[in-house]
């Protein structure tokens, strides 16, 4: 029986010794392998970010001075360098863990083994539980119940004491409701790019000499050719040269100008214009809260209505012959930039969503066309919006949330300028001074022959885009011909010679059609039962942008001033 | 001297741990040359038929466990099986799914029509409940991995006060009102989101949870499993079903003969000794003040919302989408310049702030409610404790607490009524 006990005594003694050493074999690999980690993680965390602060410096260089093909090297050396030593580190972070945790185990496992041999016996002493110590136990208990409730509450309350959000203005919208819209002129031909006015009570005939219809009329500091948008009593337009890059904002009620917003120039290339375009020809757009503004250098800004620079960036600038025109739109709080250019065989053409607030690009597509000075339009319909672009050859739909392609037709030429208008279920869009073409908007894929309504060839323009009530369709040349098409069909209605020359959209208000000639002359014609002239009120003033329509009033942007066509408030 | 070097050893290991889980990753590079990343591929998910096996695998063990506990009576088998848990349900299924996030499941599926609990899902979190109340807490004796791997890590227990632990124990149950309150209103599932030990599961997690952990393990060397006792959320809904569990562990396989070895045998305090009869002096104050803590319960219910309905602004900021709504309320009044990578996002999205400003609004109005909700039951809670502390026991024998005690079959060994059996049974073996 001794001789047992002895063995066991002994066989536990060398278990015990056993797992000791084990346990501090495990432990040093297991020192060994954290420091190693330790270091790995310190070099992941310290010093591979130093090395990329440096990089991000020398990027910051090689921005001011492109030439520098040595510094580029360096910084393409080191971002290898950086990324294999990350790769490498977090490899080794990796394959460390894992060796760790082999260590642990078995240093815990020798751990708990010479913890249980060395386990021992209990030796109960003295007398325990008496009810004086259970009571003062139950006493304590209570006061630290007490205290963990005083605890718990009191970071409850320290919680309740930091500050919250009142979403006061829960009205406020990412983009401005459909009446809004309606009720507005906030892009380039208003309302759906359709240049039709909703409101009827707008002025016919004016007197700029006698005074008669004009509310005001104020200087614009730098020329531009876009038109006017308007948004509740604010009314915005563009203006550029070589040196600036600004954005107005007038108080629709007295024409005073009530900000000016500078777009910084961005990037050194130098941009030339044709004099007939200009640094300033798309028009901006605004979504109620804020505008947006393009310009033929490619630089793109954002203001707030307090004339606050929110944003401002540079797309690169267009490759346009006669320099960038494609006036912006809006699809809900995107931004889109047809930022077509080169020749189609270039595929530097891009439509570009960008988010109205931050100026990120949400997406952006590639386009096979040539360069154009068209601008987007965007249609509902039953399958869901659409953005419409013309350029050459193609007119193009996307879908408006994501900017995929939904359909093309192969039916427009070179040099367009003209945009695409809407109305029941047709497209119009215009190959200029060759067809005039209506496409159904259901379509997917190529539906250039599939989906085609009709097509016109007599009057066509050039310039000037075309304007449907959605029982007829007009086209404007720049030499002044109006031609009058059956919408449904593309039947010739009518045609008339207007003897003046014209770059300026025409506009409907109600059945009367609104056209604004080069020379600045406004023609009112009744087109209900073909064409009567109405009034013709002259401006005095060249004039090469679309008019505006608000409630009572049109807002007519000449070479040098800006107008606005109604009657005083109060008469 | 040994015993303390390791457990030294274990501590100057801790926070290289950290370090080498707590690598990040880094964003892609500037491709110039027209390279375009490839996009990424998700992950076919595993086959369905595995979870099931889970939910097998659960069973098996909750019943092996059962038989270890109740009839074997072997710390030896329990640790056998402890390990067994920890190594499947742990590393090998990444501590994932467990019945502890599980609460959060079915609270969402209560409260939330559009989400339906998955049935193993639902299978992880009742399994472990009717094991408990037919054989008490087996479930954490043996088959959870976060209670294994701090098991492990008992190396020097010390004995806490049982007021101490009474009251530490009040954040268990505020994890689990908080963990169902924000499941409930679809902010969060704060239990999953901070479990500090599946990072060392998954051999990655973020660097704080990591430490978190590891203070843990740090810990539960000298008191024995301190997220289960203190913090875990689940184990607070399986001491209400221990406590009326048809069968339990016994400390002794027959009759107690009041030896006392088995006093500080269990490591986490489940030990109560037999109580002595009350004073008659004692008795008329203890009556007193029973009465008025039973007035109390009342009036903390009504305090203890109140209280946490005073923060249910803070708790609603749980919710992504509630800091989303603060964030882009910063951005439109102008109070920031810039954009965040969320804000931006939702801005992509082409989603209507107002409704953004209206979910958040809601969600803080459920939170309003909810807190009224959990400040009332944290109330009841300390005022039960208190009821508890103050209610009279007789306890003749030395027996496991029936909500405290894990099941673990350390104290096993400490009785010699135990080694009278198993000396019985060796005999009775011997003799066949």
């Amino acid at each position: 029986m001794k001789q047992s006990d002895s063995d066991n005594f002994e066989t536990k003694g060398q278990w015990e010794r056993t797992a000791v050493y084990s346990a501090w074999v495990a432990g040093v690999f297991s020192v060994v392998v954290a420091a190693l980690l330790f270091v790995n993680y310190l070099q992941l965390k310290v010093l591979i970010p130093l090395r990329e602060e440096r990089l991000e410096a020398m990027k910051l260089k090689v921005a001011d001075s492109s030439a520098d093909a040595q510094l580029v090297g360096q910084i393409r050396q080191l971002d290898l360098d950086i990324r294999r030593d990350r790769i490498r580190g977090q490899g080794f972070s990796h394959r460390g863990s894992y060796l760790l945790l082999g260590g642990f185990i078995v240093l815990i496992a020798g751990a708990k083994l010479v913890s249980y041999l060395r386990k021992q016996l209990p030796h109960p002493e003295g007398q325990r539980e008496g009810r004086a110590e259970q009571m003062q136990e139950a006493n304590a208990g209570r006061w630290a119940i007490t205290a963990g409730l005083i605890v718990v509450g009191a970071g409850a309350l320290i919680f309740a004491l930091m500050p919250t959000t009142d979403y006061g203005g829960s009205e406020v919208s990412s983009y401005p409701s459909a009446e809004d819209i309606a009720a507005n002129w906030a892009r380039f031909r208003g309302p759906g790019g359709l240049g039709i006015s909703a409101y009827t009570n707008v002025p016919e005939k004016f007197d700029v000499e006698g005074g008669e219809g004009i509310v005001w009329k104020t200087a614009i500091p730098l020329a531009g050719f876009n038109s006017p948008i308007v948004w509740g009593e604010r009314v915005f337009i563009s203006g550029g040269d070589e040196k600036a890059l600004q954005v107005y904002c007038y108080d629709a009620a007295n024409g005073k100008l009530l900000w000016t917003g500078d777009v910084p120039r961005q990037g050194e290339e130098k941009v030339n214009p044709m004099e007939d375009t200009g640094f300033a020809a798309p028009t901006m757009v605004t979504d109620g809260r804020r505008v947006y503004a393009i310009f033929a250098t490619g630089d793109i800004g954002c203001f707030d209505f307090t004339g606050k620079r929110l944003w401002a960036m540079n797309l690169g600038v267009p490759d346009n012959a006669y320099g960038h025109a494609s006036s912006l739109a809006m699809y809900r709080n995107l931004v889109l930039v047809q930022l077509d250019q080169g020749q189609a065989e270039d595929e530097k053409s891009r439509l570009i969503a960008l988010e109205g607030f931050s100026g990120g690009t949400v997406w952006e597509v590639k386009r096979r066309v040539s360069g154009s000075w068209t601008s987007p339009i965007v249609i509902e319909t039953e399958k869901g919006p659409q953005i419409i672009t013309c350029a050459d050859p193609c007119m193009i739909a996307y879908k408006a949330t994501n900017g995929a392609e939904l359909w093309r037709a192969d039916c427009l030429g070179p040099d367009v300028a003209p945009s695409a208008v809407y109305g029941n279920g047709l497209v119009y869009a215009i190959h200029p001074y060759t067809k005039l073409v209506a496409y159904r908007a259901d379509g997917t894929g190529d539906v250039t022959e599939t989906h085609i309504a009709w097509t016109a060839d007599e009057g066509i323009s050039d310039i000037c885009s075309p304007l449907t009530n959605g029982k007829v369709v007009l086209v404007l040349t720049t030499d002044g011909l109006l031609t009058c098409y059956d919408a449904k069909d593309g039947k010739k209605l009518w045609d008339k010679e207007l003897e003046e020359e014209f770059f300026a959209s025409p506009s409907f208000v109600g059945e009367k059609v609104y056209l604004l000639s080069g020379k600045g002359v406004l023609i009112v014609a009744d087109i209900s039962g073909g064409y009567k002239d109405v009034a013709r009120s002259e401006l005095g003033e060249k004039c090469f942008a679309s008019p505006g329509f608000a409630d009572g009033r049109i807002y007519i942007r000449g070479e040098k001033n800006l107008y606005r066509i109604g009657n005083r408030a109060g008469e | 001297m040994i015993r303390k070097s390791l457990i030294l050893s274990i501590l100057l290991l801790a926070v290289p741990y950290a370090a080498a889980f707590g690598a990040e990753r880094f964003p892609p590079p500037e491709f110039e040359s027209g390279y375009e990343l490839p996009s990424p591929t998700t992950p076919s998910p595993r086959v369905d038929v595995f979870e099931y096996i889970d939910a097998v695998v659960l069973f098996a063990a909750l019943s092996v466990g059962t038989y270890l506990v109740l009839k074997k009576r072997s710390r030896r088998w329990i640790f056998a099986l402890m390990v067994f848990s920890l190594v499947y349900f742990g590393f090998y299924r990444k501590g994932c799914v467990c019945p502890i996030g599980a609460i959060q499941n079915a609270a969402m599926t209560v409260f939330d029509k559009s989400y339906a609990m998955p049935v193993v899902v639902l299978a992880f979190l009742i399994l472990p409940f009717v094991f408990t109340l037919f054989f008490g807490r087996v479930f954490c004796a043996a088959v959870c991995p976060l209670g294994a791997i701090q098991d492990l890590f008992v190396l020097k227990p010390i004995a806490i006060p049982r007021w101490l632990d009474s009251s530490l124990r009040l954040f268990a149950y505020l994890y689990l009102g908080l963990g169902i309150l924000f499941a409930a209103t679809g902010s969060a599932f704060v239990i999953c989101r901070y479990d500090p030990f599946v990072g060392f599961f998954r051999v990655t997690g973020s660097f704080n949870m990591i430490v978190a952990g590891i203070c843990l393990l740090v810990i539960g060397i000298f008191i024995g499993r301190p997220y289960c006792r203190f913090l875990c959320p689940y184990s607070v809904i399986l001491r209400q079903f221990s406590r009326i569990s048809r069968w339990r562990v016994t400390i002794t396989p027959d009759d107690c003969i009041q030896c006392r070895l088995c006093e500080d045998a269990c490591p986490f305090g489940a030990i109560r000794s037999p109580a002595a009869k009350w004073r008659g002096e004692d008795y008329s104050v203890g009556k007193k003040r029973l009465a008025l803590l039973l007035v109390l319960l009342g009036v903390l219910v009504v305090f203890g919302g109140w209280v946490a309905s005073r923060a249910s602004g803070w708790m609603a900021r749980v919710d992504w989408r509630v800091r989303l709504a603060d964030r882009v309320y910063l951005e439109e009044t102008g109070k920031v310049s810039d954009t965040t990578d969320a804000s931006a996002a939702f801005r992509a999205t082409g989603e209507e702030i107002k409704e953004l400003y209206a979910e958040a609004s809601d969600i803080e109005a459920k939170m309003a409610t909810g807190s009224w909700i959990l400040g009332g039951f944290m109330g009841l809670v300390a005022g039960l404790k208190l009821v508890g502390h103050s209610v009279r026991r007789t306890r003749t024998d030395y027996e496991a607490d029936r909500a405290s005690c894990f099941a673990c079959g350390r104290c096993f060994t400490y009785c010699p009524r135990e080694h009278a059996r198993l000396d019985k049974l060796k005999n009775k073996e011997e003799g066949k």
